[in-house]
C-alpha cells in the first residue's frame, strides 16, 4: 500500500523461484492466510472497537455511534460510514497530508465490502423519518504496515461492528433525547469477510505480506458473506487475470472466507 | 581497561571528573552524562556508551550490504541503511579510465542491486564514499535480504564468529552480514533459507537475552516439519 | 461505558476527587517502549484512561530539501487523534487544537534533542490519540520522549510531563477530563528531569501568584513521577532479562 521503495529484484527473484516449487517465503502454503489476531473492544470508550493483526500488519478500527440528520433524500435510513486512514507512524514511506489515491481506494473498498453485504442494516436505525436518524461511523486506522491492508481494515471493521453496542435515543418535545440505559447490540445480519489474493508471475497467493505486496503484479479483493455468496469485488494493480484465475479466485475467497469467519464468529462470541 | 558498567538512558550521570567523553555521552560541568540508551564503560581516562538501539552510523572501513537506489551518468546512489546515502563513483568499477560518454553505468550495476560495499570515508559534512574494488565486495546476485538491528550486529556475529558460524553449519546457508544491520543470506534449500531466517529474526529479538546462543541452537536443531 | 457524571462534586469534604482520587494522586500510568515493526523507534501510554501512541523515524532525509537545516537536524511533530479517541466524533482533518499542540509538544522536546549531531536530517515524531481523557498532550510528550530513545535518537535528557490544576480552590496533580472542563485551572508541565528545564508550560485558568507558584511546584513534582516509569518502560525493553 505504501508507495515502492526502490524495488528489491533480489527479493522478488526468491520469491518467485520459492513459488515455482509451489513453496512461500514464509512457509505458508499458497491459499493459506496468516495468523490472524483479534482484540476486541481495545477502545473501551468507543460504542466498539477491535484491533487486529495479520502477521505485522496491525490496524485499529473505532466505532462511534451517535445521532445525525439523514441524508436528504433518504429520510428512513440511518447512516453507515467506513473510513481508513494510513498513520504515518507505520510505515516510513507514508506522508502525512491529505490521503492519496492507494488509501481512497482502499477504504472505499473496505466500505463497499460492508456496505453491499448488508451487513449494517440502516432501516433500523431510524430515530424520526426524515429528521434524526443514528450514524455508525467505522473509522479505521493502520498502525503497522506488512501487506494486506484490504482484509486486515476489513476484518476490524467487521469485528468492531459485530460487537458494537448502540444507546437508544428518542424524541422528546421535537429534541434528540438519549434514553439512559438502553443500550444493546447494535444489530447486524451477516458476516462479510474479504479475502485478497495477489497475483506474482503466474502463481496467485493468498493474504500477500509486505515482501509479496511489493512483488506483485496485480491483486484482486473478493468479500462473501454468511451464505456464501459474493457480494464485492475490486481488482487492482497493473497486470491482468485471466478468467481462468478469477474464477478460481472466487472459490478460493469462498473457502478461505469461510475459515476466516469462524475467528470472527469466536471473536464476537468471546464478548456475549 | 573497562572500569564499570552501567546500563544508562539519555539524562543519566555516569560519572563525575576529568574523563573525556567520547561515543553517547556528553560533558556538562563535572558530569558526563549519557545520551543514549545503552551501557555505558568508564575507561582511565574516557567514557563513552556502547547504543543498544539507533540507526547505522558510517564508520570507514565498515562493511555495509547497500541497495542501488539511482545513478547518474558518473556515479551510483546507494541506500546503505542509514540516515546517509552512499556515494559510488563510476571509477571504483570501471577505473581510472572511465569515460562518461563510452561507459554505461546501469551495465555494472542498476537500479535495485544488491552490493557488498565497503565505507570508504566518511565525515558528517558530506554523504559516505562507498567503494566497491575489493574482492569479497561486489554485487549479489542470490540470496534474500533480511534488516536487523545494527546495534544487534556485534550479538549476530557472536565471539570470535561464534553465532554466525553456528547458524551456517546447521543450516548450510552462506550469510554475509553487513554492519549496518543488513544481512544477506543464500541457500541451496528453502528449508534451510527459512531456518536461517528465522535464527537471525531471533537474535535480532531477542539480543539481551542470557541464554540467547541456546535457544537459537535448540531451534536449530529442530527438525523441520514437512 | 457510563462515563463519570460532569456535574458530580470534583473534591468532598474529606479531599477525594471526583474519579477516587486524593489531591497529589496522579492516574494509573503504564508506558512500553517499543511494539511497532517499521517505525525507527516507538512507545504506547496508558495514562489514566488516555491511550497514546508515539512512532518515530529518523534521522532521515529531508523532503522537499529546502526544509532541511545544513548545520542542524530539525524536528517535526505530528499529534493527531483519531475519529473515535473522543466522545463525539471527530472529523480526520487536523484541527487547530491539534497543529497548535504538535507545535508545543515540538517545543518541548527540541531542548532535548541534540539535532545538531545530525545536520540536513530531520527526525520525525508521529503521536496519535487513540483514546483521550484529559492531558493527552502530557502523555504525548511523555510518550514521545520514550520514543525517540527507543529510536537511538541521541537527547540531553528525558522529557517527562503531568498536568497540575486548580478545582474547588485546592491546587491538584493529574488533572482528568472532567476537571479539566469544570475546574477552575489546568495547567500541562513538561520537564527535563536531570537538566531540571521546564520546556512545556501552559495555562488555562485564574491563579493568584501563590496558587501560581504551588501549581508549577507540583506540576514538576509530578513530572519527575512520570520520568520513574518512563526509566522502567526502557528497562523493561533494554536491560529487563539480562539482569544486573
Amino acid at each position: 500500500m505504501a508507495s515502492k521503495t526502490v524495488l528489491d529484484e533480489l527479493k522478488r527473484t526468491q520469491i518467485l523461484e520459492l513459488l515455482e516449487q509451489g513453496k512461500r517465503i514464509d512457509g505458508r502454503a499458497l491459499d493459506e492466510p496468516r495468523e490472524i489476531a483479534i482484540e476486541i473492544n481495545a477502545i473501551p470508550k468507543a460504542n466498539g472497537s477491535a484491533k487486529v493483526r495479520l502477521g505485522d500488519t496491525e490496524v485499529l478500527c473505532g466505532v462511534k455511534i451517535q445521532p445525525d440528520k439523514p441524508f436528504p433524500d433518504v429520510g428512513d435510513k440511518g447512516i453507515f460510514m467506513c473510513t481508513a486512514e494510513l498513520l504515518p507512524l507505520s510505515h516510513p514511506t507514508v506522508e502525512t497530508g491529505p490521503p492519496q489515491a492507494p488509501v481512497i481506494e482502499l477504504a472505499r473498498v473496505v466500505d463497499r465490502g460492508i456496505r453491499e453485504s448488508h451487513m449494517v442494516d440502516v432501516s433500523q436505525l431510524v430515530i424520526e423519518k426524515d429528521k434524526s436518524v443514528v450514524g455508525v461511523f467505522a473509522d479505521i486506522v493502520v498502525i503497522d504496515y506488512d501487506g494486506n491492508l484490504f482484509d486486515a481494515c476489513s476484518y476490524a471493521a467487521t469485528a468492531a461492528l459485530l460487537t458494537s453496542k448502540t444507546p437508544k435515543w428518542t424524541m422528546v418535545d421535537d429534541k434528540v433525547t438519549l434514553v439512559d440505559g438502553e443500550e444493546s447490540p447494535l444489530p447486524t445480519t451477516t458476516i462479510p469477510v474479504s479475502v485478497t489474493m495477489g497475483k506474482i508471475g503466474n502463481h496467485i497467493v493468498v493474504d500477500p505480506n509486505g515482501d509479496e505486496w511489493d512483488s506483485m503484479d496485480a491483486r484482486v479483493t473478493i468479500t462473501t458473506d454468511s451464505d456464501g455468496n459474493i457480494c464485492a469485488l475490486q481488482k487492482g494493480g497493473s497486470d491482468g487475470f485471466t478468467l481462468d484465475e478469477m474464477v478460481q479466485c472466487g472459490e478460493t475467497s469462498i473457502r478461505v472466507g469461510k475459515q476466516i469467519r469462524e475467528k470472527l464468529k469466536a471473536a464476537q462470541e468471546g464478548v456475549q | 581497561m573497562v572500569d564499570k558498567r552501567k546500563y544508562v538512558i539519555p539524562g543519566d550521570v555516569i560519572t563525575t571528573g576529568p574523563f573525556r567523553p567520547e561515543q553517547n555521552v556528553m560533558l556538562v560541568g563535572e558530569k558526563i552524562i549519557a545520551t543514549a540508551v545503552g551501557i555505558s564503560e568508564i575507561y582511565d581516562d574516557s567514557v563513552k556508551v556502547i547504543p543498544l538501539t539507533g540507526k547505522y552510523i558510517p564508520k570507514i572501513d565498515d562493511l555495509v550490504i547497500a541497495k542501488v537506489n539511482s545513478h547518474t551518468s558518473l556515479s551510483w546512489e546507494l541506500d546503505i541503511n542509514s540516515c546517509y546515502v552512499g556515494f559510488l563513483p563510476a571509477q571504483d568499477v570501471f577505473g581510472r579510465d572511465f569515460s562518461a560518454h563510452a561507459d554505461e553505468l546501469a551495465t555494472k550495476l542498476k537500479t535495485g542491486d544488491l552490493v557488498a560495499a565497503r565505507i570508504a570515508n566518511f565525515d558528517r559534512t558530506r554523504d559516505p564514499l562507498v567503494t566497491i574494488s575489493d574482492r569479497d565486495l561486489g554485487k549479489i546476485d542470490s540470496g534474500i535480504l533480511i534488516a536487523i538491528s545494527p546495534s544487534k550486529v556485534p550479538r549476530l556475529i557472536g565471539k570470535k564468529g561464534s553465532m554466525i558460524q553456528m547458524i551456517e553449519q546447521a543450516t548450510n546457508a552462506a550469510v554475509t552480514i553487513g554492519q549496518n544491520g543488513w544481512v544477506v543470506v543464500s541457500c541451496d534449500t528453502p528449508e534451510g533459507l527459512l531456518k536461517a531466517k528465522i535464527a537471525i529474526e531471533m537474535v535480532n529479538e531477542k539480543a539481551h537475552v542470557a541464554n540467547l546462543t541456546d535457544q537459537v541452537k535448540e531451534m536449530l536443531d529442530k527438525k523441520s516439519e514437512s | 461505558m457510563g462515563g463519570r457524571d460532569a456535574t458530580m462534586v470534583l473534591l468532598d469534604e474529606n479531599g477525594i476527587r471526583c474519579d477516587g482520587r486524593k489531591i497529589d494522586e496522579p492516574r494509573k500510568i503504564m508506558i512500553r517502549a517499543g511494539g511497532l515493526k517499521n517505525a525507527d523507534g516507538s512507545a504506547y501510554i496508558e495514562f489514566g484512561d488516555n491511550k497514546i501512541l508515539v512512532g518515530v523515524f529518523g534521522p532521515r532525509d529531508v523532503h522537499p530539501k529546502h526544509m532541511s537545516n545544513t548545520d542542524t537536524g530539525i524536528l517535526r511533530v505530528r499529534y493527531h487523534m483519531e475519529p473515535f479517541s473522543v466522545d463525539e466524533r471527530k472529523r480526520p482533518a487536523p484541527s487547530r487544537r491539534e497543529i497548535e499542540i504538535s507545535k508545543v509538544i515540538k517545543e518541548a522536546l527540541e531542548p532535548a534533542v541534540m539535532l545538531e549531531k545530525f545536520p540536513r536530517t530531520a527526525v520525525d515524531v508521529f503521536i496519535e490519540v487513540l483514546q483521550a481523557d484529559g492531558g493527552t498532550r502530557c502523555a504525548a510528550l511523555s510518550a514521545a520522549s520514550v520514543a525517540l530513545a527507543d529510536a537511538g535518537i541521541p537527547m540531553r535528557d528525558m522529557v517527562a510531563a503531568i498536568a497540575s490544576g486548580k478545582v474547588a480552590d485546592t491546587i491538584i496533580l493529574d488533572v482528568n477530563n472532567e476537571e479539566d472542563q469544570a475546574g477552575q485551572a489546568d495547567m500541562p508541565v513538561g520537564y527535563m528531569p536531570n537538566l531540571k528545564k521546564i520546556t512545556l508550560l501552559q495555562l488555562d485558568g485564574v491563579l493568584t501568584s501563590e496558587e501560581y507558584k504551588k501549581c508549577v511546584t507540583v506540576g514538576v513534582e509530578g513530572c519527575k513521577l512520570v520520568y520513574e516509569i518512563q526509566k522502567q518502560a526502557l528497562n523493561d525493553k533494554y536491560f529487563g532479562k539480562k539482569g544486573d
